[in-house]
This record gives structure tokens, sequence and C-alpha cells, in this order.
């Protein structure tokens, strides 16, 4: 079996590469792309730690796998929702690029 | 016997209800009516004093207390009042004499707007003035030494509309004030000291400090202080020629008789402090005398009827405290006794003159009135021969008193005693030649204005007849204290249960003598001076000498007045109109700038709100990377 | 139960002042109504049986109040100060007095809390609350500038109370009392170090010299003076408002002796650099309203000398000082209202000579400067000469130059009065209207009742004032960890 520790290790790495993604990506849709990695990375380090609790035989183990679900669950919604408001605001100005959407704020 | 002696309580009440019964309904009674309420409500209580004067005199000193004042723990002062020999004299004084001016200012304020409002607060006055006399603690004696003060701005400011007159009685006021500074660090100090403020209590208690004590002599120097305030002495005199302004009953009531003999009255009550304290009554006495000296010179140069009285009463309250600096308590006493008569009726004559002129005050303007207003003239000159020490009148008696006091006492002999001696022999010598001046000015000679000499007129009986029992007082009270060495001394026996106790050298009989003697050789001077000056030379020499420094000097006031206006008064509106701009500018921006502060920062953390995602993205990973490391720490901790 | 009558009776007047809003001689009686009631009310207070509710438990607060001490004396002094202000409030306001008159109510009812709750949440919880009347009257009915007022005047307020707050809580935490009632703080406060109780008495001291006020954080109470409503009805409850006097008197002082020991002379110091400056600031000052800010500034920086002197007479003078004030200060606020009713000026210079056609206004008026200056047998006189008598017992020196504001009271007063009502008559005025004259009528009668009677007031207050100075005398004494007062000591102490 392959140690927990490189799946946690590659979730990390999908993490921080999601993260990055976020912080320098411009266009909304190379937003929402980063984010749905970072919520599957973290998806990935909590299924490697179900399947390592249920190796051991602890109950810990279905709780990863729902967690896991209902991220998956979330993170679906929340797409729909974060796409439904940018076709919204795609129909008033042309262009996608988060640095102009700058009205929240004091 | 006590309880009648105690019905003596009464008196302060009686004029108080005068004062108010004259105050809130004095302008719907007619005629006089104000007038007679108001002397009535005095009469009762020179009855009530008299009584409580011959209880006094069978039984001794009568205490009463009529429940608690000011309680505080150790605290205890109570209102109560004190009748023993000194006290009861001052209210025969107050009463009697202020019944005498009452009376006359019913004539004198005839045809006044405000008639009723002056008895009431004439009233008031006498109230207040009792009350400082009765008290039988410091703090009540002080609630009537501020009362006085605030009647003595009602009545000096009484013709209010002119400002002149107003500010008058905002100065006097203020003057006070800061001898009532005096008073109450002195009663703070007393507290300190003797753990009580009842007069009785630490007058027994003084001769257990050591002699001289330090504290003593700062409560005797604070004592000064209000003293002084309040007897127009040095440095606090300015108020009181300027006091003129108000009519002149009230000079003569208020600031011949009574008031300004309060600060003597004060210092005799502490006896016990200064008899124990030689360098504060030492203080008190070289104050005193410079003051009566100076007082006299500036008398000579004034030409305002009134004014000319006012400074010779600086000068004679000067006498006064001397006397009681000296430790001659009774002797200061004395002497605010006949001066009471004598110089009542010198201001009630003047008031006279002015009425009788229709306000006319100039004494240049005045002249040979005697001829037309005969019983004001004779009681005029009668008080004059008083007060310049003639022989066999009271001014002689009590004069010689205090002037022995000073060469003979002991404490006083370390100081100066005999500097002051002299001194004030040569005041009394000026007291007789500016009061021949003033008398010849006024009286004698030839009118040196036709007008005012055509409408002089003799006053009606209701100011006439107070003038004549003053003037008979005048020549007989002196008789109550004749010199030792000759007669039974009856105020000084009077007095002596409640003098605190001050060693006198003994003269021998030659030597008194020769001190009665030299009184009379100095008002012969002075009177002669006056005479040869002013009848004989018809003045030529006085206008000679007219410009010379000394006599500007004695015009000016010594430029006191200008002198405080350049070191206090100006000075003071400054400090308070930069108070008012530092707190205005500095302060209150000042803290408004601290809370600038606060927008300061809003606006920096506003930076934060850019709007961009981005932004907010990168505080969130921030965030989360600092958690991350604070839980690792912890776990490793932990 | 009087205790509890005494704060729920406003509230309920407040209440139904503002249901009958729509008719005036309504409002007016219902003013004048809520006015006697608390009145009488006060009159009945002291000795009566206190009010004692659990709140919150959990956190060890109760609805404490009592009616032993000098809380019943202010309460009375308030209350008889209110009615001719709640008179004046439904008379003289021109729009939304019933308004006006509720905040006022709301007022009273918070400052009766103030002075009778014995629980310190439930004191603070009153402190801040009555705060909110005294905004609102000065945001709605102020004068032109009344925004930056009432911000300066709630910034400083809820900065002091901020710190104020937490050293309350820090109080019983710390000391681990087992409730908020003062006598259980004061039985587990002496076992505080004297570090400690130097830190907690800083804080709940910035919060109580904030509202005493002290040098140099009163400005608010400059401005707040002068852009309230014009009537002065606003201006009297921020003369009955001063309470941080009574907060250290009732709370820091006897909680915390350690710390008010070594903390006290510097306050000292600043009450007596307070009574000075606001005497010399007054006098120059031409804006009535102003002048009276200034003046009653100085009052109350003599109050804290009387306080922070630490001495018996000085503490039991300092509060009935503070209760006098209130007449004198309310009353001239009044008057000021009154004149700025016929003039539309508060500004001196275009008054003088009213004696002349207002005789009967310029007496009342010379009796109140008078009172306000402190002339003896008024109503301030015996509070301010044992204030200064008992700080001078142990503070000499600061003492003395806090009594020079006695001189410079003379000169204001007298100056002030001087430029009003003397000299010749600039125009004609109207003398007192009957309203008017009952207005003053009971500041009158109570200048004089403070002034003349002074005895039992004093009395009530030493029963308070004594327990500071038995604090403070068992600091010398008690070691840490063993309670210094047993129950049975305090007054009410059989709970």
């Amino acid at each position: 079996m392959v140690q927990t520790e490189y799946y946690v290790a590659l979730s990390a790495i999908l993490f921080a590469l999601g993260g990055i993604g976020v912080l320098t990506r411009r266009s909304a849709i190379m937003l929402f792309l980063s984010i749905e990695l970072m919520l599957n990375a973290a998806n990935l380090a909590i299924i490697a730690y179900a399947r390592q609790w249920s190796a051991v035989g602890a109950q810990h183990a279905l709780d990863g796998q729902a967690a896991a679900f209902i991220v998956l669950a979330i993170a679906a919604a929340e797409v729909a929702v974060g796409l439904g408001i940018l076709v919204a605001i795609f129909r008033n100005r042309v262009s996608t690029d988060v640095d102009e959407l700058s009205e929240v704020r004091l | 016997m006590n309880d009648l002696v105690q019905l003596a309580s009464l008196a302060p009440l009686l004029a108080l209800a005068g004062a108010i019964i004259n105050g809130l309904f004095g302008r719907s009674l007619r005629g006089n009516a104000p007038g007679v309420i108001a002397s009535l409500a005095v009469a009762a209580g020179f009855v009530l004093s008299l009584i409580a004067f011959l209880g006094v005199r069978a039984g001794g000193a009568v205490r009463v207390r009529f429940g608690d004042f000011l309680v505080a723990g150790d605290l205890n002062i109570g209102l109560g009042f004190h009748f023993d020999q000194l006290s009861v004299l001052m209210m025969l004084i107050i009463t009697g004499v202020g019944l005498l001016i009452h009376i006359y200012s019913i004539g004198y304020m005839q045809g006044d707007d405000g008639f009723s409002r002056y008895f009431a607060q004439l009233n008031l006055f006498v109230a207040a003035m009792l009350v400082l006399v009765m008290a039988d603690s410091f703090p009540l004696m002080f609630v009537g030494w501020e009362g006085v003060g605030v009647c003595s701005f009602l009545l000096i400011g009484f013709w209010y509309k002119d400002l002149k007159n107003a500010s008058a009685g905002r100065k006097a006021f203020i003057v006070n004030r800061v001898g009532d500074f005096g008073f109450l660090l002195a009663m703070f100090l007393t507290f300190k000291a003797f753990g009580t403020l009842d007069i009785q209590a630490v007058n027994a208690a003084a001769p257990s400090f050591a002699y001289g004590a330090a504290i003593l002599t700062g409560i005797g120097l604070l004592y000064l202080l209000a003293a002084a305030g309040k007897s127009a002495q040095l440095p606090l005199h300015t108020w009181l020629p300027d006091a003129m302004a108000g009519p002149t009953p009230v000079s003569a009531l208020i600031h011949a008789a009574t008031m300004v003999t309060a600060g003597v009255y004060l210092i005799a009550r502490t006896g016990g402090i200064f008899a124990n304290a030689p360098s504060a009554a030492a203080t008190v006495v070289w104050v005193a005398v410079l003051t009566a000296l100076m007082a006299a010179i500036v008398a000579i140069g004034q030409t305002d009827i009134k004014k000319i009285l006012a400074w010779s009463t600086i000068s004679q309250v000067g006498f006064m405290v001397a006397a009681v600096g000296a430790g001659a308590y009774w002797a200061g006493i004395f002497h605010v006794l006949t001066h009471a008569f004598f110089k009542a009726l010198l201001f009630l004559g003047a008031g006279s003159v002015i009425h009788a002129l229709g306000g006319e005050q100039d004494v240049r303007k005045m002249g040979g009135l005697g001829r037309k207003m005969r019983v004001t003239g004779t009681t005029s000159l009668i008080a004059t021969l008083a007060i310049a020490g003639v022989p066999f009148l009271s001014g002689y008696f009590s004069k010689d008193a205090i002037l022995g006091a000073l060469l003979t006492s002991s404490p006083l002999g370390n100081y100066g005693g005999q500097i002051l001696f002299a001194l004030l022999m040569v005041t009394a010598g000026i007291t007789a030649f500016y009061m021949f001046r003033w008398y010849y000015l006024v009286f004698a000679g030839e009118p040196r204005s036709s007008a005012e000499y055509e409408r002089a007129h003799e006053s009606p009986a209701v100011m006439t007849v107070p003038l004549g029992i003053l003037a008979v007082g005048s020549v007989l009270i002196g008789y109550v204290g004749l010199p030792a060495f000759l007669a039974p001394n009856a105020i000084q026996e009077w007095l002596a249960p409640v003098m605190a106790h001050v060693d006198f050298d003994h003269l021998n009989t030659s030597a008194e003598w020769m001190l009665l003697l030299g009184s009379v050789l100095v008002a012969a001077v002075g009177l002669g001076l006056g005479y040869w000056v002013y009848v004989i030379g018809s003045g030529e020499l006085a206008k000679r000498i007219g410009n010379t420094p000394l006599a500007n000097a004695s015009r000016g006031a010594f430029g006191i007045d200008r002198l405080y206006r350049g070191l206090f008064t100006e000075p003071g509106e400054g400090l308070a109109e930069g108070v008012a701009s530092l707190d205005r500018d500095v302060v209150d921006r000042g803290l408004t700038g601290v809370s600038g502060a606060v927008p300061l920062l809003g606006r920096l953390l506003v930076l934060l709100q850019s709007g961009y995602v981005r932004a907010y993205a990168f505080a969130m990973v921030l965030g989360v990377l600092a958690l991350a490391v604070v839980a690792a720490l912890i776990g490793v901790l932990a | 139960m009087i205790s509890l009558y005494v704060i729920l009776l406003p509230v309920l007047m407040a209440l139904l002042a503002i249901l009958a809003r729509g008719s005036a001689p309504l409002v007016r009686g219902l003013a004048f109504l809520g006015g006697i009631g608390t009145f009488a009310l006060a009159l009945f207070l002291a000795g009566s049986e206190g009010f004692n509710a659990a709140w919150l438990p959990g956190i060890g607060v109760n609805f404490a109040l009592d009616a032993t001490g000098a809380g019943p004396v202010l309460v009375l002094v308030a209350a008889l100060v209110m009615i001719p202000t709640l008179l004046v409030a439904a008379s003289r306001v021109e729009k939304g007095a019933a308004g006006f008159v509720a905040l006022l109510l709301l007022a009273q009812a918070g400052l009766n809390g103030i002075f009778l709750s014995k629980d310190l949440i439930v004191f603070y919880i009153f402190w801040e609350a009555t705060l909110i009347p005294g905004l609102l009257l000065l945001g709605i009915y102020g004068g032109d500038r009344r925004r930056q007022a009432t911000l300066k005047y709630l910034v400083y307020a809820v900065a002091g109370s901020f710190l104020m707050l937490i050293s309350i809580l820090a109080l019983k935490a710390l000391s681990g009392a087992a409730s908020f009632h003062i006598t259980e703080l004061m039985i587990a406060t002496p076992a505080l170090s004297a570090a400690t109780q130097t830190w907690l008495f800083v804080g709940m001291a910035v919060g109580m010299m904030v509202k005493l006020p002290l040098w140099p954080l009163h400005s608010w109470l400059i401005d707040l003076n002068e852009q309230n409503h014009p009537s002065g009805a606003a201006d009297v409850l921020g003369s009955l408002y001063k309470v941080g006097a009574f907060g250290f008197f009732a709370w820091a002082l006897p909680l915390l002796p350690a710390g008010a020991e070594r903390v006290a002379p510097y306050l000292l110091a600043l009450a007596a650099v307070t009574a000075v400056y606001g005497a010399l600031a007054a006098i120059s000052q031409d804006h009535l309203k102003r002048f009276l800010a200034y003046g009653s500034l100085s009052h109350m920086g003599i109050i804290g000398v009387g306080l922070f002197g630490l001495h018996l007479a000085g503490l039991s003078g300092a509060i009935y000082f503070l209760a006098a004030q209130m007449l004198s200060t309310g009353g001239l606020f009044l008057v000021a209202g009154m004149l700025y009713h016929r003039r539309r000026s508060f500004s001196v210079k275009d008054y003088g000579g009213l004696a002349k056609s207002a005789p009967a206004f310029a007496a009342v008026s010379l009796f109140l400067i008078f009172a306000y200056i402190g002339v003896p047998g008024l109503s301030n006189f015996p509070g301010e000469f044992m204030a200064l008598l008992g700080a001078f017992q142990t503070s000499p020196w600061p003492a003395a130059f806090a009594t020079l504001a006695v001189i410079a009271a003379g000169v204001y007063g007298v100056n002030l009065f001087q430029r009003l009502f003397q000299g010749t008559t600039t125009v004609p005025t109207t003398d007192l209207s009957p309203l008017e004259l009952y207005v003053l009528v009971p500041f009158v009668a109570g200048v004089l009742w403070l002034g003349i009677s002074p005895a039992p007031q004093l009395r009530q207050i030493e029963q308070q004032a004594s327990l500071v100075t038995l604090q403070l005398e068992r600091v010398v004494e008690a070691q840490p960890g063993v309670p210094a007062v047993t129950l049975a000591e305090l007054p009410g102490g059989e709970r």
C-alpha cells in the first residue's frame, strides 16, 4: 500500500498550486479552477487519512469518507452559485478580469 | 438670668425679619414705613443687647447652642452664640449706633427710589454683624464676616445705575475676598493645630503651645490678613475710599462704626493666639501703625468731604489694630467704642451737608456753612475735637490708652515698641491737623462758593436729633475708660475676664502724667498748626507746598491703587484671558488631536479594503499560514 | 422598596409623556407629576429598606439598591432640582417637548440608580445608561455645533468608561469576591496587593475623572453646556450628572484604599489645578453658558480636592458640595435660559442694567450667584468649607492653592452680576413671569435649606464617608489574604 505521507505530500503540492493559481490568475474562470483544485487537494488528504484509519481498524475511516462527500457536494454547490454570479457580471461588463471587480469595499 | 441673656439670640433674627419684610413687601408700603420697621427691628435688638449686657454683668458669660451646623467626625461646629463681656459690648455698639443711623436714614433717603431696598439691606447688615460678634465658633463668625461683606457690596453699589458706584462695590467685595482667603486658611490651620474651631477652646488651648511657636505665628498672620481685608489696613485698604460711593449713612454705619472694626474684634477675640505668638502680634502693630501714618498723610491732601473721613477711618482703625496687636485688647475695643460715636457723627454731619447742598461733596466749594447749619456745625466741631484728642472728650482717653499700650507693651519692646509709639504720636498730631482742616474748610471761614452757601439749610429733626445724641456720646463715653492710675477704668475691668494676658511694663505716676500731657501737646500742635495754616495764613502755605512730592503722594494716596492695577488687576485679567484661550486652543484641540488619531487609524485600515479580490485572497492565505504556524508551535510545546 | 420606586416612577412618567406627546398641557402635567412624585418618594427614601433581587447569578450580579449613606441625600436634592427643570422643559421647549421631558425623566431614573445601587455592575449599567438621555438631549435639541459636541461627549465618556469596565471586571476576578455586591467586594479586595490595587484604581479613576470632570479631561463639559438647548434644562441635567465624584466616593476609594493612597496625591494636584483653572477661565468668558461651565468646573475641582485629601471632613464636604452645586449651578442655568428667552443671546455684552426693569429677577439672580460663589449661609458654603478644611489637614499646600479659587470666584461672581444687572439700562426687559417665579422658588428654598441646616444631611453622608476612612486605616494593618472588614461592620451588612 502506498504510504499516507505520499498522498499528503501530493495533496499539499496540489493545494499550493491551487493557492498560487488563486493569487495570480486574473480570469474568473481560472480562479474557480484553482479553487476547485484546492478543494480537491484537501479531499485527497482526507481520503488518504481515512484509508489509513480504516487499515488500522478505527471508526474514523467512515467519518473521513463522509467528509469527502460533503466537501464534494459543497464544492459543486459553490461552483454553481459562483458561475451564476459570474455570468450575471459578464452580462454587464464584457471582461471577466477580477481586477476590475473592485466594488466590494468601503 | 441665663434665659434672659439667651433671649438676645433673637436680635439677629429680628433684624433679618426686618430685612425680609422690607425686601419682599417694601415696595407696597407707604411713606416712611420701611424705615420705621427697620428702625424698630434694630431698636428691639438694642433692648435685647441691653438685657444681655445686664445679664452678663450680673452672672458672667453665657453660651447657647441651637443645633449642629457642620459635623464630620472630630469636626463638630454648632449654631451657637457666646455672650460675654466683649460680645455684648459690641452688640450694644452695633445696635445702638445702628439705631441712630437708621433713624437718620429715614430723613436722608427720603424720596429715594430704593427706599425700602435700602432699609432691607441695612437690616441684613445689622443681622450679619450681630452674628459675627455673637458667634462661638470661627466658621459661624465667618458666616457673619462674609455676610457683612455681601451687604457692604450691596450698599456701596446702592445707586447702581452709575456704574462707578457698582464698581466700587465690586472692588470692596473682591478685596474683602482676599481677606476671606486669609480667614479660611487661618481656620484650616487652626483646626490642624487645635483639633477644634470653637473660639473659647482655642483661646484656652493656645498657652499650651510653645511661646512663639511657628504654627501659632502662622495662624496669627493669616488672621491678620483677614482683619486687614475687613478693616482696610495695608495692603488691603484700597476699597474703603472708593466705598464712599455709597449713601453717607452707610459710610457711617458700615465704614466707620461697625464693619471695619470687625478686624479689631477678630484679633481681640483670638487674643489667646496672639498673646502666645509675639512675632505675629508685632507684625500686626507694625502694619497698623504704618497704615495709620500713611492714611493720615493721605487725608491731608483730599478734597472730597467723605474721602477725608474715609482715610481718617483707615488711620483710626490702624490705632485700634495697633492696640490689640500690642496686647492691650481693652484699649482697642475702647477706641472702637469712642470712634463709633465721633466718626459716625462726622459722617452723618457730612451727610447732612451733602444733603443740604444737593449732592455737593467737594470741600473747595464749601466754607462758612456752620453759620447756616448750626446743629450740624456744632456737633461736627465736637466730633472734630474728640477725634483730635482734645482733653476731656472721648477720643482723648482712648487714644491715650493706645499710646500708653504701645509704649509699655512688654513683648512689643523687642520689636521696636518705642519707635511705634513715636510714629503713632506723630500720627495723632497729623490727625488733629487734617481734622481741623476738614472742619475749617467746610464749616468755618468764608464761603468759597456763594451758590452752595445760599443753598445750605439745616437738616430736618429726624437727622439732627441723632447728631445731637452722638455728640453727647462723643463727649461722655470716654469716661468709661479713665486712665487707671487716676480713676477706676471701667472698660478695662469690664473686659478683663475675656482678655488674654500680656505683660505690660508699669509706668510710675510721673511717666503716666507725661504721657497724658504729651497727648495734649500733640493735639495742640496739630490743631495749632491747622489754625496757623488755614486761619492765619488763609491756606497760602498749603497752596505753596501743594506740588511737593509729599503733597502729590498725599493727594494720590501714594499711588497704591495704580500699583495694584499694574501688579494684580491687569495681570489677573491677562491670566484669566490666557487660561481661557489656553483651554480653548490648546487643551481642547490637543485632546481633539489625540482623538484625531482614531480617524487616522481608520483611514489607514481602509486601505485594506481595496476591493481587490486577489488582495483579500492573499490576506486569507496569510491568515491561514499564521494559524498553521501557531498551531504547529503549540503542538510542539504541548 | 422605595429605592426601586424612585427609579421606576420617572421611567413610567417618561413613557406616559411620550404617549401624551400630542397634548402640551398633558405633557406639562405629567412632567410636573413626575417631578413632584419622585421628590415625594425621595423624602421618604432615607432609612427605608433596600431592594435586592438576583439578576445574573451566574456571574454574581444582583439588582441591589439601598437607601443608606450619601445616596438618598443626592437623590433628594436631584429630585428637588428636577421639578422646576421639568416644568421649564415642558413649557419652554418649542418642538418635541414631550421627548425632552421624557429624556429628562429617564435620566433622573438613571441618576437615582447610580446613587442607590449597591452592586458594581448595576452601578456601571446605570452609569452608562444615564449617558444616553444626555447625549440625545444634546444631539437632538442642541445648538449649531451639537454634532461635534455630542461626538466629543460620547468619545470622552465611553473611552473612560471602557477602562473602568476592565477594572471592574478584573476587580472581581482577581480578588475572588463572591459577587459584585459592595459588601462582598469590600471583604475580598483587601486581599489584593498594593500594586494590583493601584492599577485597578487607575483604571476606574480614568472613567471617573472624565465624569468629575478633572483637568485635562474636561473639555467635553464646556461644549456640552454651550451647545445644549438654550432653555438651560438640559444643562441642569448636566450639573446633576457630574457623578464622577460619587463614583470615587462610593466605589473606587472604599474598594481600593491601597491604590487610592498611592494615586490620590496626583489626583489631588489635578483637582487643585482644576479648581483654580476653571475659576480663572470663567472670569473672562463672555458666553453665559460657557461661564457657568467653567465656574462649575472650578467647583468640581474643589470637590475633587475634598475627596482626594482622604480626610473624613473633606469626603463628607465634597459630597455635600456635590449636592449643593446641583441647586446653584442648575438654578443659574435656568436663569441663563430666562435671559435668552428675552434677548435671544447668551453674550453678556448684550445685557446690562437689567436691575431697573427687572428687580425681582436681579434679586433672585444675585442670590443664586452668591450661592454659586460660596457665600456662607447659602448652599455651597458648608461643602466647600469642609472639603478644603479636610484636604488641608492632610495636604496643606494643594488645599491652600485650591482656596485661591475662592478669590477668583468672588471676582467672576460680582463681575457677572454687575455686567448683567447693573449700570444703565440698555433695553427694558420684563421681570419674572409667574412660571419663572415658580421655577426659581425651589432653588431659593433649596439653597437656604442646604446652607442653614447642613447637619442632618452631613450625618447621612458621614455614614458612607466613614467607610472610606475605615478602609484607609485598615490598609496599614491588613495582611494579604485576611479580610480586613467583617460583614457586621458594614452598613447594611446584615443582609
